[in-house]
């Protein structure tokens, strides 16, 4: 049986507060995205969060607060230049990836930066959370959740069917841009647990393995938060105990969800 | 009283002219079919329409508002094309799929009034759906989903109902119950209706107005008045010849 003694330790206390609030936000905010065909958005925004780590770095600014800015400002260009329809959805999504990728590995070279630091963001780490971040990253979820609880129909509607939603008179550029932004920042928040490379592995991971149980859209977000927070919360523990990587541990546990449940409905 | 009024409405894309200087009236309670050949416009004149698009010039009018100043797009119910193609995953119910009808009007963090359980209760029962209102989209029959559809636009109570090729995707069957039901809502709502279709045979029987479109608008009239080779040849561009079956002293 598992020791509470696990509790003493208080970057354990932070990194399970974070874990939890994180699981519920990436959960719901994943069901949108991904549900709109939109599950590259995940990855292309953790990678420009890695950009915002190598501007933080060469300018010895805050590693939290530069990817937040960095990931937000490229998602509201994403969300323009897909609403501008000229090009295609993946493929805006591909050249912020590769091209933020490749300025990270630059500003990283030339920062000297490639250590056990990076590392952490890379994979996450659960000593990483500090007592700010843990606040923030509280603060941020409850007001993400409000945002997203009271424009849920709206948000669902456009999801499902966006020309519609846009006809009836709801503003779809506004609220996407909503969106995608909640998404950038829940992202820049969750490296430092889950990890720039896996961070998109906690969104579609949950929202995919509650698809398979073809329930009605409440259900359907209800399996999503509980598959989530479940992997996060086992993940840390593994963590822990194994001493792995926290990204690694979490995203394995909801990669096992989906693979049992795909047997379940095949 | 017109309710949809277009002025001299242009729109291109880029140097590719899809719709010229097209003027037409549209009046409450018209049941109104927009035929064209494919690439004509129909579908683009409809976006104008819905304010989906910006027209390049000219001036539309909605419920005798400038379209700029219209806000009250509730009273437009529009039914997109290709329902029958929607996602088979999405973890949609039929009474949720219906009760998003009402978001627009909603404002933020309410929930549905009992009201707005009354009108959607209402929107499925007008759409014979009421017995489906568990079931997600994905287990339903290509004609469930247009009905589907049609109830989530009729809950927000519009005035005008517009339909981008409803028929499309469905057997012939489910086409002939759809139409009968489209002007039961037409007669016994008084609802305007408007849809895009490709077959002429739709028209002959029940809508009150037809409008032709190939970039220009070529045909405003009555059914009657289109269903005649020279109309039909000018708007599909190639000669054609129409036979009339009638059984039993409607045309069938």
């Amino acid at each position: 049986m598992l020791s509470m003694e696990i509790l003493d330790y208080d970057f354990m206390q932070r990194a399970f507060v974070v874990g939890m609030a994180l699981s519920l936000l990436t959960a719901v905010l994943g069901s949108f995205i991904v549900l709109k065909r939109y599950a590259m958005l995940p990855d292309a925004l953790s990678h420009i969060a890695l950009l915002g780590v190598g501007i933080g770095l060469v300018t010895e600014t805050s590693p939290l607060y530069m990817p937040i800015l960095v990931a937000t400002i490229s998602g509201i260009a994403i969300e323009y230049l897909r609403y501008k329809g000229k090009l295609y959805s993946d493929a805006i999504l591909s050249i912020f990836l590769s091209g933020a990728l490749a300025l990270a590995i630059v500003l990283i070279n030339l920062s000297d930066g490639f250590n056990a630091s990076l590392f952490s963001y890379l994979f996450g780490s659960i000593t990483a959370v500090s007592d700010d971040e843990m606040w923030m990253t509280v603060g941020f979820t409850i007001v993400a959740l409000l945002l997203l609880l009271g424009s849920y129909r709206k948000l669902l509607y456009i999801t499902l069917d966006e020309e519609s939603a846009k006809a009836s008179g709801i503003p779809v550029f506004v609220l996407n841009i909503m969106l995608v932004v909640l998404s950038a920042i829940t992202i820049a928040l969750s490296m430092r647990i889950v990890g720039i490379l896996l961070i998109g592995a906690l969104m579609v991971l949950p929202i995919s393995t509650a698809l398979l149980y073809r329930e009605n859209f409440f259900k359907t977000i209800a399996l999503s938060v509980l598959f989530s927070l479940t992997s996060v919360i086992s993940g840390l523990l593994i963590s822990f105990y194994l001493g792995v990587s926290s990204g690694a541990a979490i995203v394995l546990v909801a990669l096992s969800f989906f693979i049992i449940s795909l047997f379940l409905n095949i | 009283m017109s309710i949809i009024d277009l002025r001299g409405v242009e729109y291109s894309i880029g140097d590719q002219e899809i719709l010229k200087d097209i003027t037409l009236e549209i009046n409450e309670g018209e049941y109104v079919a927009l035929l064209g050949p494919n690439g004509g416009g129909k579908s683009t004149l409809v976006r104008l329409i819905l304010g989906l698009i910006k027209p390049n010039g000219g001036e539309i009018e909605i419920f005798g508002k400038s379209q700029r100043e219209f806000d009250e797009w509730y009273k437009i119910g529009y039914v997109p094309q290709n329902v029958s193609l929607f996602d088979n995953n999405f973890p949609l119910s039929v009474y949720e799929t219906v009760s998003l009808g009402l978001a627009s009007q909603k404002p933020w963090f309410s929930m549905l009034s009992p009201r707005d359980r009354e009108l959607i209760e209402e929107a499925m029962d007008s759409a014979s759906i009421s017995d489906l209102r568990d079931k997600n989209l994905s287990d339903l029959s290509g004609g469930q989903r247009q009905r589907v559809m049609i109830a989530r636009a009729l809950v927000s109570q519009p005035k005008v109902l517009i339909l981008d090729e409803p028929s499309t995707g469905v057997d012939i069957t489910t086409q002939h119950k759809f139409y009968q039901f489209l002007k039961k809502l037409n007669d016994e709502k008084s609802l305007t209706i408007i849809f895009i279709t490709h077959d002429l045979g739709v028209i002959a029987d029940d809508v009150t107005h037809v409008l032709a479109v190939n970039q220009n608008l070529l045909f405003a009239g009555t059914a009657e008045e289109m269903l005649n080779c020279e109309a039909v040849s000018e708007v599909y561009g190639t000669k054609a010849h129409l036979i009339h079956h009638h059984c039993g002293g409607h045309q069938c």
